[in-house]
């Protein structure tokens, strides 16, 4: 892949990438989240078109309009989430779509051998027969990786293939994964994780912010190399930091809090946090290691299991959402579009979602129309929010102003402690800028505010202190002025004997 | 002056194709509905004329639509009051027939008997039964999430056969048939257009379409719109889901009850099997239709009882089954449907640009 560069609207995914896979090879593709790894892998795989570049696959220059033609040249990809029907069997799932599938009889036993030799051939163990929904997680991994073996495909795309697995089923990955390429077989495989690029690559392509950082030898580097490369020096000019006091109150505290994940897993795992008044805490991380669920737990939308949360002193542990904010709490959440805001409604309707009970806003049975269009056109004017007025839906508003209508409510609220979940996620320089003056601004009068972000420059660069989240627990705390990014991003890869190396690193150094 | 400056003073929601959709949608069902009686040899046009007729060709004919048009418009106004939350009610059936029954205790009650408290006991008590009949499954879904589609299909036969009941056991009237008693003259609907059967229970359903208008201005209207609109935005926002679940069944069910309530007191004046011809039923083809705007579905309300009442009339000059009534329905449906798919697609045309960049924004 040469010169690879796409673009969504304003954003740029892939800017000028180079990518080369040998055959024979696991080549590992190692960025942070929404650094473009993904985004890359979907052009070969044939789902996005990019806007300049070429791919050539084995000497022939190609151009792939759709999956169907990736694997025509012998390229597959499995996803992060599998696509299978569960209560299909194992063998259905696999030729669903293909000539073997078409016509009134299917033979089924073909199949059945056929898929039997392939898991043998690769240390794949599968029964054919088995119902899909019956399976575990590996299990259905390699359902998948078959399906792509079973289309005669050469190249092999795993998208964060061990995001679901435990330790002894990755285990069992990764030597199928050996297997494959001594067969002849070229992988691809998508990660963000040091360790498993470090245990199953031959070679590494690192991503940052779209950008190519550099391909290296994996034997020839080593995990402090890798993360310093994904993880990149600050590059915005850091704001000045307020010099945060250790004696300023604790305004939140999290005691041992553990909570459950969608899926009814322990995702939190006894969390400690503080947060004092006055400054901003950031939370790093990689996406998926509870930063959600420690955002939800805090505003009371998801429930505590054990431990405990004290705001201003009072215990919040079991208390509604609207007790929580009564107390002074303001939450952007980051999935501003279906949690923050209501899409189809109006900038005035979004602003008092919160507080349409507020005697300000209502009488005994109805809203007050005026005082909801005071408001806005208040927050309009304050927060320079383009619109073509207060009444349209804001749908038709651009990612940046949406933010802007998001906080413009929650900071009227003149919360205590204001918790933002990724609040410059998809947002252009200017407005991004905007929102990080703003919570400096909140910082300053006082606020604790708490920044979970997936961006660690924009934690080096905006907050004060900040921790380091990972598998649901907080890692370590340091003030941002002295913390050292190499470590960090050991930290965020979930290195736990960190610390330790980073001494025998800096003994190294002497 | 120009054709464009005259254009831009008509109201913008006026030049807008998408406002004539719908109307030609529903015209394209009658054209279909015209093959279909040419099919079976019956000359459209006075098929259709004499539907006209039925329903406005005499006075009495005006008065029966809308008396079926109260029926269509309380049931479809309960209907739209829990899509709006997103709280799929299709027990309209069901809570219609509880709240008839509530009207009929009190018409057949000493209380019913008491000049101008009958009447309005006769209406409290069919509001209340048709709310209590719809809070069971509000609370079966809040407390053990039931499905309220399954739950709410279900419980209008459970409605239905539990009144066949009453009346084969212990509400029968001496006699053969199974019929309730009659209700006291006080309980009774005033006639409002003499010739006609037309009563006073239309000011109630006029009266209840203001009363939904202005329902979304209020406070706890607000709350059970923004929970339909986004219950994810809702909850975060701070507003308790499970009380608006509960408050939107009571007041859907309400709405229905009160349309069984009127149909015994206006119409019948005592309760029996199949009072309504699945009205409740009909109602959430009104709701969508008229997008659960209370004006919307007044409009459709009124449409569709112009077509029953027409087709009665074709029935009985031409033999034309009132089944076919029915298939125009559907086809209306279908074809406004369609419509409205249209409609999104023009929508997206428009806003193509922004909802990409969104959908790629989130799928990043």
């Amino acid at each position: 892949m040469k010169n690879i560069t796409i673009r969504f609207g304003e954003v740029t995914a892939n800017n000028n990438v180079d990518f080369e896979l040998r055959k024979g090879e696991i080549h590992a593709l190692l960025g942070e989240n929404g650094a473009g790894k993904t985004t890359l892998m979907s052009i070969l795989y044939g789902l996005y078109q990019p806007q300049a570049g070429e791919i050539i696959v084995k000497g022939q220059k190609t151009s792939i309009k759709s999956p169907n033609d990736a694997m025509t040249l012998g390229i597959a990809m499995v996803h992060q989430h599998f696509l299978l029907t569960p209560p299909h069997s194992v063998t259905e799932n696999i030729i669903v779509g293909l000539k073997e599938s078409r016509g009134l009889l299917i033979n089924m036993s073909a199949a059945e051998k056929k898929i039997t030799q392939l898991s043998e051939k690769y240390g794949l163990k599968i029964d054919p027969k088995t119902i899909v929904g019956d399976l575990a997680v590996g299990e259905q991994q390699r359902v998948e990786i078959i399906k792509a073996l079973y289309r005669d495909v050469d190249i092999l795309i795993l998208d964060e293939p061990t995001s679901m697995l435990t330790p002894q089923e990755e285990k069992a990955l990764f030597s199928t994964l050996q297997s494959m390429v001594r067969q002849g077989l070229s992988i691809i495989f998508i990660t963000h994780k040091l360790r498993e690029v470090m245990e199953v690559s031959n070679r590494v392509t690192v991503l940052r912010g779209g950008k190519v950082v550099g391909t290296v030898n994996t034997s020839e580097t080593n995990e402090t190399e890798l993360a310093r490369m994904m993880v990149g020096r600050p590059v915005i000019e850091s704001i000045a930091h307020m010099g945060y006091s250790s004696n300023s109150p604790v305004v939140l505290q999290l005691k041992n809090v553990s909570a459950l994940n969608n899926a009814n897993v322990m995702f939190l795992k006894e969390l400690s946090l503080e947060l004092r008044r006055g400054e901003i805490l950031g939370i790093a991380g990689v996406d998926g290691n509870g930063q959600a669920e420690l955002a939800e737990v805090i505003a009371g939308l998801r429930k505590v299991q054990k431990g405990e949360i004290i705001m201003d002193g009072k215990s919040t542990t079991a208390l509604s959402p609207r007790k929580i904010r009564e107390l002074g709490l303001a939450y952007v959440p980051q999935d501003r579009l279906n949690t923050g805001l209501i899409l189809e409604y109006s900038i005035a309707e979004n602003l008092i979602l919160d507080r349409w009970y507020f005697e300000k806003y209502s009488g005994r049975v109805f809203l007050k129309k005026d005082e909801m269009k005071k408001f806005a056109e208040k927050a309009v004017s304050e927060f320079e929010i383009k619109t073509p007025g207060i009444n349209v839906p804001v749908n038709s508003l651009s990612g940046g102003n949406l933010q802007k209508v998001l906080m413009a409510r929650e900071l009227a609220r003149n919360p205590k402690v204001l918790v933002v979940h990724n609040p410059t996620r998809g947002l252009d320089i200017g407005a991004s800028h905007y929102i990080h003056e703003q919570l400096i601004k909140q910082r300053d009068a006082g606020v604790g505010v708490l920044m979970i972000s997936l961006d660690l420059d924009e934690i080096l660069t905006v907050a004060d202190r900040l921790a380091v989240i990972y598998e649901g627990k907080i890692m370590a705390v340091m003030d941002t002025k002295d913390a050292d990014v190499d470590y960090i991003g050991l930290l965020m890869g979930g290195k736990e004997s960190a610390v330790y190396s980073k001494k025998e690193e800096a003994q190294d150094r002497k | 002056m120009s054709l464009v400056t005259t254009l831009s003073q008509v109201p913008k929601k006026m030049r807008d194709v998408k406002t004539y959709i719908p109307f030609a949608s529903a015209s394209l069902a009658f054209v279909v509905g015209a093959v279909i009686l040419a099919s079976t040899d019956i000359d459209v046009g006075r098929a259709y004329t004499t539907m006209f007729r039925g329903a406005f060709g005499s006075i009495f004919g005006i008065g029966d639509v809308l008396v079926k048009t109260i029926s269509l418009l309380l049931t479809g106004l309960a209907v739209s009051v829990a899509f709006k939350c997103r709280q799929w009610n299709i027990g309209a059936e069901g809570q219609l027939y509880m709240g008839a029954l509530g009207g009929t205790l009190v018409g057949i009650s000493l209380l019913g008997a008491v000049p101008g408290l009958a009447i309005f006991l006769v209406m409290l008590l069919s509001f209340i039964f048709g709310s209590l009949f719809a809070l069971v499954p509000a609370v079966l879904k809040v407390k053990f999430g039931v499905n309220e589609v399954i739950s709410t299909v279900l419980l209008n036969f459970v409605a239905i056969l539990f009144i066949s009941f009453l009346l084969h056991g212990p509400l029968k009237a001496p006699g053969f048939n199974p019929y309730s008693p009659e209700i006291a003259e006080a309980s009774e609907m005033p006639i409002i257009l003499p010739g006609t059967r037309l009563h006073a229970g239309i000011f109630i359903a006029v009266a209840a379409t203001v009363g939904v208008y202005y329902l979304w201005k209020t406070k706890i209207g607000f709350e059970i719109k923004s929970v339909g609109a986004n219950n994810n935005a809702a909850r975060y926002a701070g507003m308790n889901i499970t009380k608006s679940i509960l408050i939107t069944f009571a007041i859907s069910g309400g709405l229905a009850g009160l349309a069984g309530g009127l149909l015994v007191s206006g119409v019948q004046h005592f309760l029996i099997e199949g009072i309504s011809p699945g009205y409740g039923f009909i109602a959430v083809i009104i709701a969508l239709l008229g997008r659960q705007h209370p004006i919307g579905v007044a409009v459709v309300a009124f449409f569709f009882s112009v077509l029953m009442t027409g087709s009665e009339s074709m029935y009985r000059s031409l033999s034309i089954p009132t089944a076919f009534a029915m298939t125009l329905q559907a086809l209306v449906l279908v074809f406004v449907l369609v419509g409205q798919l249209f409609i999104i697609w023009l929508n997206k045309r428009q806003t193509g640009r922004r909802l990409d960049l969104k959908e790629k924004w989130l799928a990043k």
